[in-house]
């Protein structure tokens, strides 16, 4: 950089850039926000709306902030009364026939061109003549949906698929005025991405309708999570709705948004991962329950902890804990899966220790993998081994068991889950969802949901990435690693190494001590 | 003891005015008893449920939902009124109309009014003059909660 | 025979006293209202039938007696039931000392319109007045409760304070009709001062009337004088308490008043005494003079009576209705700087003045 050192002034700030480097990354590396549309920094700039106009000492015209490369001793203004007046009238020419939907628009709040109105237009409109009519509801995947009258031609949409997805399902068509966006002879856009047109797209011209009026944009808490439906371990925003006080079942997650990470996700995220959110909230067990005679008994903590860790002890005492049995899972976070490791593994010496995991998906070679999991890779660091789930050495000599997670009902079929099962006197679930497993259990505990619980992921690749919750935990339920704490500490077992572990970042720098993967 | 004098006088000047009140207001009371009719009143007090004072233009009483033409409401279901609702009293949700022109209607529109406060940001932050405060209805009080609860079915009416 | 009479004039008494009583509070709602250009209570009706709310006070008492009677937990029960009785009971009482008239004579036997003579009659009623102090106090206690702690140690204060300049400013008056039995005391304001005026206490004791006046509407703590109830900021002493027992208090308060009135009038202002009316008439200082027979008197007598108690009772209320409350301190100087000294003056005034006329 500072071989091929370009010295800028912009705006009275001095600047040094690399060569080639364009004004409005620039200004960005300054500090400095240029209006733009149509430009995306992850495609080449196309220069098609012309709001990013800048003043450029001893050029008579003004030049594009996006397409414009530096040179050495460039002196740019990018407020001054030129370029605001530009900007002005670059806006009023998109607004001539964009119509006034932003009651009714999904985008309005984040809208760019709202933005931009307020900082630079604030114009009367000067257009006496009707506003062109155009279709507004025209199906163009399965969950998208484009508006004609609300599209600025930024080209985003159609750079997208031609540079990212490389399956190019949308073109500019017709000219002048008439042009518009459109798919070719209605074979509609068809591939794992298409969810990210909707984050594209500046304006609201294209929406998804697991979004469509459901809100709007002001109303939602934007977090940031990481998505645990595959191993990659992309970076999204988790949009969450506080809810209405006196409106039940009105707090919930609205869509779920890409989070830039280049090393992970570049900028986009998968369908799989953006709409697969609603599993999540669904089905979510809350109360703690214990099926005494058959007769469910709504429990609290600490009661059943203790319950369960009095099962548990005079094993633990007597060293005999070979009828002891866990199924753990790998949508547990690196905390939950050490504490899981060090409470069953070390502490009890338990042999019979198993995993149920979703079952794999195929992977699309893009983002999505076909690992269904999030954090296979951390079990693995630990020195877990991933047994799958024999039901006969699980139930064989088996008097309690603890499954962590609901996925053992998916793996497995009802009527041989429950013939094993009922050979073993104690059952235990812990988990955050509903899954038919609750039939054959005798104490169900409720997790919180991945989203709901703060800790870190480690993806496949090893990157080890925090992340904290999104919404409060439902109804009852704790986290996973919580629990474990605690029963733990009802086990009085190395107590005053439990009680040290009050939160999930204390037991990830514990982590680091011990497993060196997670320095 | 001087000062303590002068107060003393001003306490009997202050008993003298309401004393004054007292005979005056009397006065047209025992009038008005023997069905002599005056100007002036006894009291200012206007008995509310039988009398009833016009209410100003402006005057902020229960919300309406205005209409279209062909009877469906004028809402788009913007959710500004939820959103300026300093009592978070509104809750909407939304559907889609198949008109392209209207293409959102609200499926529910809940004003709870045990909540209002009659502050009328609502009124002023509908963008499609949907909802309006000139019912002149003020008579809201109601036994049970629910009936507070005002729906789109209540609100169109 | 004499039990009869005695218990009949009990039952007399009592049924005035809380008749009284009850209407003072419609007459408090209606004068407060007139007084602010309102109407007052007029809502309540029997069978639509309205007549100015007269039925207020029953609906008053209705609702009263139908709500609950609410001990408040980690209060003492006793003391917190038997604080407002006590209140009560010591108001009640001082009835009995108070003449409604002459003597008035039946089948050969003398009847006084008064139920208990005592030649202490005025010691008594004010020993009863200051003795009501306990059912504040008790209240402001047993309820367990910091305000009605406040209220009540307030209260205890200012009565204490107050009944010093009470007592000190009647000893003057004392000493003008030298007696303490209240009938002698009625019956010596019955003649005439310089011929034509009428030789009331408060013609021979204005000073006195002054301070007995202030000092009275101290002990009946009311506003300006209601800083143990203080609503506005500590509600009082009998915070904890509601429906009848509330009540109670209430009447008391009332009955106070009417207690105040009655000493008023006895005192300073004849009793039953009516200007220039002698046993058999009256007779004008101008020189008229009109017979009349002797129960016709007698009517006068109760009547006036009673319109001088009714005058002095909605004075009180007039006064309620006007002032703002004291602050503590002003109270404290009031009492203690000028009621007190100022009595003091009246007594060595008074002795004086009687020393030089003998
Ligand atoms: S795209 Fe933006 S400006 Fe256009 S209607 Fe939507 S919110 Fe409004
Ligand atoms: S639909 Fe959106 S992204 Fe595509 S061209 Fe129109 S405005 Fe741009
Ligand atoms: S502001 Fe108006 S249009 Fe928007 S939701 Fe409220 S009533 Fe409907
Ligand atoms: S009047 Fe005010 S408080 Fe009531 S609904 Fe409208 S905005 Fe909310
Ligand atoms: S951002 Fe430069 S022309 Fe659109």
């Amino acid at each position: 950089m500072e071989s091929a050192g370009m010295k800028i002034v912009i705006d009275d700030r001095p600047v040094e850039v690399e060569e080639g480097t364009t004004i409005l990354q620039a200004a960005k590396q300054a500090g400095l926000h240029i209006p733009h549309l149509c430009f995306h920094p992850a495609f080449v700039p196309e220069g098609s709306c012309r709001i990013c106009l800048v003043e450029i000492e001893g050029l008579p015209k003004l030049e594009l902030a996006c397409a414009t490369a530096v040179r050495d001793g460039m002196k740019i203004s990018t407020q001054s009364p030129r370029v605001r007046e530009a900007r002005r009238g670059v806006l009023e020419f998109l607004m001539a026939d964009h119509p006034l939907d932003c009651p009714i628009c999904d985008k309005a709040g984040e809208c760019k061109l709202q933005d931009y109105y307020q900082e630079y237009g604030l114009f009367e409109g000067a257009f006496k003549e009707a506003k062109e009519k155009r279709d507004k509801i025209i199906k163009i995947a399965e969950k998208l949906i484009l508006d004609r009258e609300r599209c600025i031609l930024c080209t985003r949409c159609v750079r997208f698929l031609s540079e990212i997805t490389k399956t190019q399902e949308l073109g500019v068509f017709r000219r002048g005025i008439h042009s518009e966006i459109s798919t070719y002879e209605d074979a509609p856009v068809q591939n794992n991405y298409s969810g990210n047109l909707v984050d594209l797209c500046p304006v609201g011209a294209i929406t998804d309708t697991e979004f469509r009026f459901k809100t709007r944009t002001w109303f939602l808490a934007q977090s940031e999570s990481i998505c645990p439906l595959c191993s990659r371990g992309c970076n999204i925003y988790v949009d969450y709705h506080p809810g209405f006080t006196r409106i039940p079942g009105t707090a919930k997650i609205y869509r779920i948004r890409a989070r830039e990470n280049l090393e992970v996700n570049g900028r986009w995220i998968c369908d799989f991962g953006r709409y697969g959110f609603p599993s999540l909230e669904k089905d979510r067990g809350d109360k703690i329950l214990w099926k005494k005679e058959g007769r469910d008994t709504i429990m609290s903590w600490e009661k059943i902890l203790s319950l369960l860790a009095e099962k548990l002890r005079p094993r633990h005492r007597t060293k005999n804990t070979s009828n002891i049995a866990v199924v753990a899972n790998t949508w547990m976070t690196n905390e939950e899966l050490f504490l899981f490791k060090k409470i069953f593994k070390d502490d009890l010496g338990l042999k019979k220790i198993f995993f149920a995991d979703p079952r794999p998906g195929s992977g699309d070679g893009f983002l999505l993998q076909a690992e269904r999991t999030p954090n296979a890779r951390a079990a693995k660091e630990m020195g877990l081994e991933l047994n799958p789930v024999n039901l006969d050495d699980l139930s064989k000599n088996t008097d309690v068991l603890i499954i962590f997670g609901p996925f053992l009902a998916d793996l497995h079929d009802p009527s041989s889950l429950k013939n094993d099962l009922d050979k073993i006197r104690t059952k235990v679930l812990v988990s955050s969802h509903r899954s038919g497993l609750e039939s054959y259990v005798d104490f169900i505990l409720p997790a919180s949901g991945i989203l709901e619980k703060t800790g870190s992921l480690t993806n496949r690749d090893g990157l080890v990435q925090k992340f904290s919750a999104v919404c409060p935990p439902c109804g009852d339920s704790r986290p996973e690693w919580s629990v474990l704490i605690e029963l733990a500490k009802e086990l009085r077992i190395n107590a005053g190494y439990y009680s040290r572990l009050t939160q999930p970042e204390v037991i990830l720098k514990e982590m680091g001590k011990e497993i060196a993967f997670f320095r | 003891m001087i000062r303590s004098l002068g107060y003393f006088w001003e306490l009997i000047k202050g008993s003298l005015i309401t004393a004054r009140h007292f005979v005056v207001n009397m006065w047209f009371h025992t009038l008005k008893l023997f069905g002599i009719k005056t100007k002036r009143r006894g009291a200012v007090t206007i008995q509310y449920p039988e009398q009833k004072k016009a209410l100003a233009s402006r005057h902020r009483s229960l919300q309406r939902l205005l209409k279209r033409q062909d009877l469906k409401p004028r809402c788009v279901s913007c959710m500004l009124c939820v959103t300026v609702c300093p009592s978070e009293c509104i809750y909407v949700e939304a559907a889609e109309d198949p008109d392209p022109d209207i293409q959102k209607y609200p499926s529910t529109f809940i004003i709870d009014l045990s909540r209002c406060c009659f502050c009328g940001f609502c009124v002023e932050a509908c963008p499609e003059d949907a909802i309006r405060m000139d019912t002149g209805k003020i008579d809201l009080a109601q036994s049970t909660r629910q009936d507070l609860i005002y729906d789109l079915d209540k609100l169109l009416k | 025979m004499d039990i009869v009479i005695v218990l009949i004039k009990i039952v007399l008494a009592l049924v005035w006293f809380l008749v009284l009583t009850l209407y003072l509070t419609w007459l408090e709602r209606k004068e407060s209202a007139v007084i602010q250009d309102r109407v007052g209570a007029n809502r309540a009706s029997i069978f639509g039938i309205r007549i100015l709310g007269l039925f207020q006070p029953f609906a008053d008492a209705i609702k009263m007696i139908f709500k609950e009677d609410f001990v408040p937990a980690f209060s003492k029960k006793f003391l917190h039931t038997l604080a407002p009785f006590l209140s009560f009971f010591f108001v009640a009482i001082c009835i009995t000392a108070m003449p409604f008239g002459n003597d008035i004579m039946v089948g050969g036997r003398t009847i006084s319109l008064q139920i208990f003579d005592a030649n202490v009659g005025l010691l008594f009623v004010l020993a009863m007045l200051s003795l009501g102090i306990y059912g504040i106090l008790l209240s402001g206690w047993a309820s367990n409760n910091r305000y009605s702690l406040l209220g009540g140690i307030r209260g205890a204060a200012q009565l204490i304070s107050y009944e010093v300049a009470l007592g000190l400013s009647l000893v003057g008056l004392i000493m003008v009709f030298p007696s303490l039995k209240l009938s002698e005391i009625v019956q010596s304001q019955g003649g005439l001062l310089f011929g034509f005026l009428p030789k009331w206490g408060v013609f021979l004791q204005p000073l006195g009337f002054i301070i007995f006046l202030f000092a009275a509407l101290a002990e009946t703590k009311r506003v300006p004088f209601d800083l143990p109830e203080g609503e506005s900021e500590i509600i009082g002493f009998f915070t904890e308490y509601g429906g009848l027992k509330w009540g109670l208090f209430m009447m008391t308060d009332f009955m106070e008043i009417i207690i105040v009135s009655t000493l008023l009038t006895t005192l300073f202002f004849g009793g039953w005494q009516v200007p220039w009316l002698s046993a058999d008439g009256f007779q004008f200082p101008w020189g008229g003079q009109w017979q009349m027979a002797r129960w016709l008197v007698i009517i006068f007598q109760v009547l006036a009576f009673n319109i001088k108690v009714f005058f002095f009772c909605w004075l009180q209320i007039l006064i309620r209705w006007t002032y703002p409350r004291f602050r503590y301190d002003q109270l404290m100087d009031m009492g203690w700087k000028l009621l007190v000294p100022l009595s003091l003056v009246n007594i060595v005034g008074t002795g004086l003045l009687l020393m030089v006329i003998k």
